[in-house]
């Protein structure tokens, strides 16, 4: 359990104060946060979490700018962190993970209840047709949407895509291979949707959203629900499954979430790099003790992104090392053993913290089991936020 | 500062308009810049940092008072690209496939700005090409900094 130290407030601030000040959320937040680090002496990297609410007292006044706990941490340079708040989606299923492991360890609460659940309203078509008048985007958008930058297709998986393929020499064929894999284990699982088996000419002759990104390297949109639950070790043995254990949890934030991507340090080693090292640092073990991967996959892209991250392989070399066969059910590292959102459909991560869960119960997986796992890590999201979750059965 | 003003027709349509910036009072210079064919970003004074997206504090110093845009040269080379083939907002429809570039300014690699690259094949563009930026009326009313190989 985390030591019960007692907690002491050190620094205050206020931001001007008055009626009608003209001063919008992000200026509010500015002015307060800066008095109160110079209150004390503080500087950014002495700071490694963030908590924002941004209420509004009344009507939400027009053109009012969105502001969350990272675009505070971002503008006071307060980066990298390992603990935030957010209303936005952004790291999806990872958020309720770590909270509800955060508060279980510090005994705030001792069996939590997760969930994510996603309502896929529309088609992409459904959503463009929708549009009937010239659309006015205020906010950090107002930098990328004029220009096309419309969808995380572009902005998440293809832009990063791109940069790989021309830094790196990754082909299309090794985003191919990825692709052919996590779909041979959906095919081993019931609880798939898509389970017709791939071949790399499937992969060659599907149609591409924006290059280099095909349809096939896209998460399956679809209305779900995901719920995991989490409790003390010592209630774990009271019920009816094998417990498996939380090892190491690693939330981390690199970056506000930039409109298009571009402000990003790097495009393709970003949060998961800094949420890696955080996940690692609070084990003993080692990558090449992980039995079997859970790798986020909104895009192709990130499998790769994360398989460097976590060091399965060097930065650079995930096309290749996915190219050998490494990942695939028979290969060194299984990867998204239960065929990944592309096939069991989009759930924001949190089909991976379950798919690890069964294989580490060790009879739940069927054809897919992985051989005596005892060791599995699970990512989700990417880019300027993400997570880690490091899980054994012992 | 002036608002930036972009007069959009009554009878305009989505198909007629790409997404339109609304300035507010931290990036209407940016748009106002635009507006007089000029690129200008964010500068602290205290100790020369870039910021953008517009902020109002410096993530280097957190100096507050010091911040002024400054037009900047518009050079830059293409850090990333893509090009779109399926129309997510009804303006693109007859404009795919159309490419999105990242561009790194020449001032600070790491200021990186959206845009598009014209007259230019798609198929021919490569990361590291060099590039400046260029000013055109997209729509009646709205002008965007597009970028053009240097």
């Amino acid at each position: 359990m985390a030591n019960r130290d007692r907690v002491a407030a050190i620094g205050v601030g206020y931001s001007t104060t008055g009626r009608r000040t003209g001063l919008n959320r992000r200026q509010l937040v500015a002015q307060a946060a800066k008095k109160a680090m110079e209150d004390c002496g503080i500087t950014p990297d002495q700071i490694d979490g963030v908590v924002l609410h941004a209420g509004v007292a009344g009507a939400e006044p027009p053109g009012l700018d969105w502001i969350d706990a990272l675009d505070v941490a971002q503008m006071l340079g307060i980066t990298p962190i390992t603990f935030y708040n957010s209303d936005q989606g952004g790291p999806a299923y990872i958020h309720a993970a770590i909270s509800a492991i955060a508060a279980i360890q510090s005994g705030q609460a001792h069996t939590v209840l997760t969930v994510r659940v996603i309502n896929q309203r529309l088609s992409s078509a459904e959503e463009r047709d929708s549009v009937q008048g010239p659309m006015r985007i205020p906010g950090d958008s107002q930098f990328t949407m004029p220009f096309g930058s419309v969808t995380p297709i572009q902005t998440i998986a293809a832009l990063p895509a791109q940069r790989h393929m021309e830094r790196y020499g990754t082909t299309e064929e090794q985003f191919g291979a990825h692709v052919i894999a996590q779909r041979a284990n959906a095919v081993l699982n019931d609880d798939a949707i898509m389970r017709d088996p791939l071949t790399m000419d499937d992969y060659l002759n599907s149609r591409y959203v924006s290059k280099p990104v095909r349809l096939l390297d896209c998460d399956y949109p679809v209305d779900s629900a995901s719920a995991v639950i989490y409790t003390t070790e010592e209630r774990s043995r009271d019920f009816a499954k094998k417990p498996v254990f939380v090892e190491s949890a690693a939330l981390s934030a690199t970056d506000i979430l930039p409109a298009g991507f571009e402000k990003l340090h790097d495009l393709n080693m970003n949060s998961p790099y800094h949420a890696a090292q955080t996940l690692w640092s609070r084990t003993d073990l080692k990558p090449s003790d992980v039995d079997c991967a859970q790798l986020y996959d909104g895009f192709t892209i990130i499998v790769f992104q994360w398989l460097e991250a976590l060091g399965f392989c060097g930065e650079g070399e995930a096309g290749s090392f996915v190219e050998s066969g490494a990942t695939r059910l028979d290969g060194s590292l299984p990867v998204n053993t239960d065929g990944g959102a592309c096939n069991v459909g989009r759930r924001h991560g949190a089909n991976f913290c379950i798919e690890s869960i069964r294989q580490l119960r060790g009879n739940e997986s069927g054809a897919r089991q992985v051989k005596d796992a005892e060791v599995a890590v699970w990512a989700n999201a990417t880019g300027p936020f993400s997570g880690a979750v490091l899980m054994t059965a012992n | 500062m002036t608002t930036a003003s972009i007069n959009i027709p009554e009878s305009a349509t989505a198909a007629d308009y790409p997404p339109i910036p609304v300035p507010n009072a931290l990036t209407e210079f940016f748009w106002e810049g635009v507006a007089n064919h000029k690129l200008m970003i964010l500068r602290c004074g205290a100790c020369g940092t870039y910021i953008h997206y517009p902020r109002p504090i410096c993530p280097s110093c957190l100096s507050m008072d010091d911040l002024a845009p400054e037009q900047v040269s518009g050079r830059g080379t293409i850090y990333s690209h893509t090009t779109t083939v399926q129309p997510f907002h009804p303006y693109f429809v007859d404009k795919v496939p159309y490419n999105l570039i990242i561009v790194a300014l020449e001032e600070d690699e790491n200021i990186r700005i959206t845009s598009n690259l014209i007259d230019f094949p798609n198929d021919d563009i490569r990361i590291g090409m060099p590039v400046e930026v260029t000013f055109q009326e997209v729509a009646p009313g709205l002008t965007l900094p597009l970028f053009k190989l240097a």
